[in-house]
């Protein structure tokens, strides 16, 4: 029985460049995961693999039992429908409601979706991440937390297996990112796998979940969750 | 927070879903380049004009390339028709004789005798004969075997077989002229190479005008594209309606193209019907109509083309 997420081998050269070097993971169904490491050590790398942005030079990634290292072009739709991706400068569509936006997600995913059974989901998941009374809100209109929120019903509307986020608390107060590192850990309780990288150390600390460690594409730590360990790498690592 | 992971997908009846999925094709692919296209018309309209100039273009070199074939193949008819002039004082036994054996050639399609009353009522219908013709109190047309040559390559042949026969006009034994025909192919290939390289610099002018336009199109949707990728939108949805805004913007160029080319043949044609059936032959009101439909199907497979083009050089999967 494959991982959910599984890397093999993987190594991915930019050049002459290696930005990942021979990495092996995996991860499971409901397993919430921070991925740290300094600056180009590569983190993001590492994401787009799993969304097939990009195909790995040498190594095998497995994504929800699909073959993403070896996917063609015109199957990389089928693969995008089961990863979730939310980025650190949200990426709304600036003249699109927060529902329309969720809404945008599902239908583009989906064409046998019906504009109201688009906008009932898209209100059902505002309301899961405490926006259902913003629906009718442009971008401009909410705060970067609450934009990020958008973001993640966005990400989650089509109930994907994945769910990637590159920095999601890069832009916000600390209080803002516990509000979303909280809907993250409720989002991974019910059993999607949700992946983070982020410089935030003290979120890392305190939620004791599983941390991957890069360092020059290495994969140079798995720590698993709960696990009390030297965290004083995790700073350098970080800067 | 409770609500993730429990959002109920409904089923429809397959009649409302194909209404659904129908709905939600037309809407992305047609109305939303149509929308996309109204809005980025700023962008659009260089290249909608050099497709329109190219199409123009394109449309009359079409015609007059017609033009050129039929006159050429007008040309071909009469220089594969060799005039075999005969002799005045000719026995008829030689004229029969030479007649046979020309009839019987394979290579010979058939074989007209031409009277000398019936060689001048013909120079008479010829511009600036009737005058020559009339300057002689006798007729100085002599009678002639018109023969209709198979093949325009054998015409030489033919001419060098019979010019030594007995029934034959030594001085002028035939109409037969050994460059004329190559002549005019020269010139035809030469008008015609000549427009060809033309229309493709014009052609590629268009192309990247186009492609450049749409490339605008896609940098300026940048964060749509991205995230209907990002979500799983299928290839055809994200590539569709830069392929319909290509589309649309060709089928302008081509329908104003169409019209401009049917209405200066038309212009052309009221002008002065003699003159344009003489400078273009062939060209009548249906081959301009369809002069100008292929024109408009050039403009939308041109349009649509090039933004195919840029797609798979500007939106990496």
């Amino acid at each position: 029985m494959r991982s959910i997420v599984e890397f093999t081998g993987v190594t991915r050269a930019y050049g002459s460049r290696l930005a990942l070097d021979d990495v092996h993971l995996a991860l499971e169904p409901g397993e919430l995961t921070f991925l740290v490491g300094p600056s180009g050590a590569g983190k993001t790398t590492l994401l787009k693999l799993i969304n097939r942005e990009i195909r790995p030079t040498r190594g095998e990634v497995w994504v929800d039992g699909i073959a993403a290292h070896s996917l063609k072009a015109s199957r990389v739709a089928d693969l995008r429908r089961r990863v979730g991706v939310v980025f650190q400068d949200y990426k709304l569509l600036p003249r699109l409601t927060a529902r329309e936006n969720v809404a945008f997600g599902l239908q583009v995913g989906d064409v046998r979706v019906s504009d109201r059974e688009a906008t009932d989901r898209a209100l059902d998941a505002l309301e899961a991440v405490s926006l259902g009374d913003r629906g009718s809100a442009f971008p401009h209109e909410l705060s970067g937390g609450q934009q990020q929120r958008v973001a993640v019903a966005r990400a989650m509307v089509t109930q994907p297996r994945v769910l990637i986020a590159d920095e999601p608390t890069g832009n916000l107060d600390l209080e803002t990112a516990w509000q979303i590192m909280d809907l993250l850990e409720n989002i991974a309780a019910f059993g999607t796998t949700v992946l983070v990288a982020t410089h935030n150390v003290e979120i890392v600390r305190r939620l004791q979940r599983r941390i991957l460690t890069l360092v020059q594409g290495r994969l140079v730590r798995d720590q698993p969750a709960g696990a009390i360990g030297r965290m004083e790498w995790l700073a350098s690592a970080s800067s | 927070m409770a609500g993730l992971g429990v959002i109920v997908k409904g089923r429809f009846p397959k009649r409302q879903m194909l209404r659904v999925i129908i709905t939600n094709i037309l809407r992305r692919l047609f109305f939303g380049a149509a929308r996309n296209w109204v809005r980025n018309i700023g962008s659009i309209a260089p290249a909608l004009g050099s497709m329109t100039l190219l199409l123009v273009m394109a449309g009359l070199a079409g015609l007059g390339g017609f033009a050129l074939y039929t006159l050429e193949q007008v040309e071909a008819g009469q220089a594969s028709m060799l005039h075999v002039y005969l002799r005045d004082s000719a026995p008829s036994v030689d004229v029969n004789s030479l007649w046979d054996r020309l009839a019987n050639d394979s290579r010979i399609a058939g074989v007209n005798y031409v009277t000398r009353a019936q060689a001048l009522a013909r120079a008479q219908r010829i511009p600036g004969l009737p005058q020559l013709a009339d300057a002689s109190e006798s007729n100085p047309f002599p009678a002639s075997l018109d023969v209709q040559v198979k093949n325009i390559n054998d015409v030489a042949a033919i001419d060098a077989m019979v010019r030594s026969d007995s029934a034959v006009d030594p001085v002028y034994p035939t109409s037969y002229d050994r460059g004329a025909y190559q002549r005019i192919q020269a010139v035809v290939f030469g008008v015609a190479a000549g427009g060809l390289t033309f229309l493709a610099l014009l052609g590629f002018v268009a192309v990247t005008v186009t492609i450049n336009s749409v490339r605008a199109a896609i940098h300026s949707r940048r964060d749509e594209v991205t995230i209907m990728q990002l979500v799983g939108a299928p290839r055809w949805m994200v590539r569709g309606p830069f392929v319909v805004e290509g589309a649309i913007t060709g089928a302008l160029a081509g329908a104003a193209a169409g019209l401009a080319t049917f209405g200066l043949t038309m212009a052309g044609m009221a002008a002065g019907s003699g003159t344009f059936t003489q400078f273009a032959p062939g060209v009548t009101v249906s081959v301009a109509a369809l002069a100008a439909t292929a024109v408009f199907a050039i403009g939308v497979g041109l349009g649509s083309g090039s933004s195919l083009v840029s797609l798979r050089r500007h939106l990496e999967s």
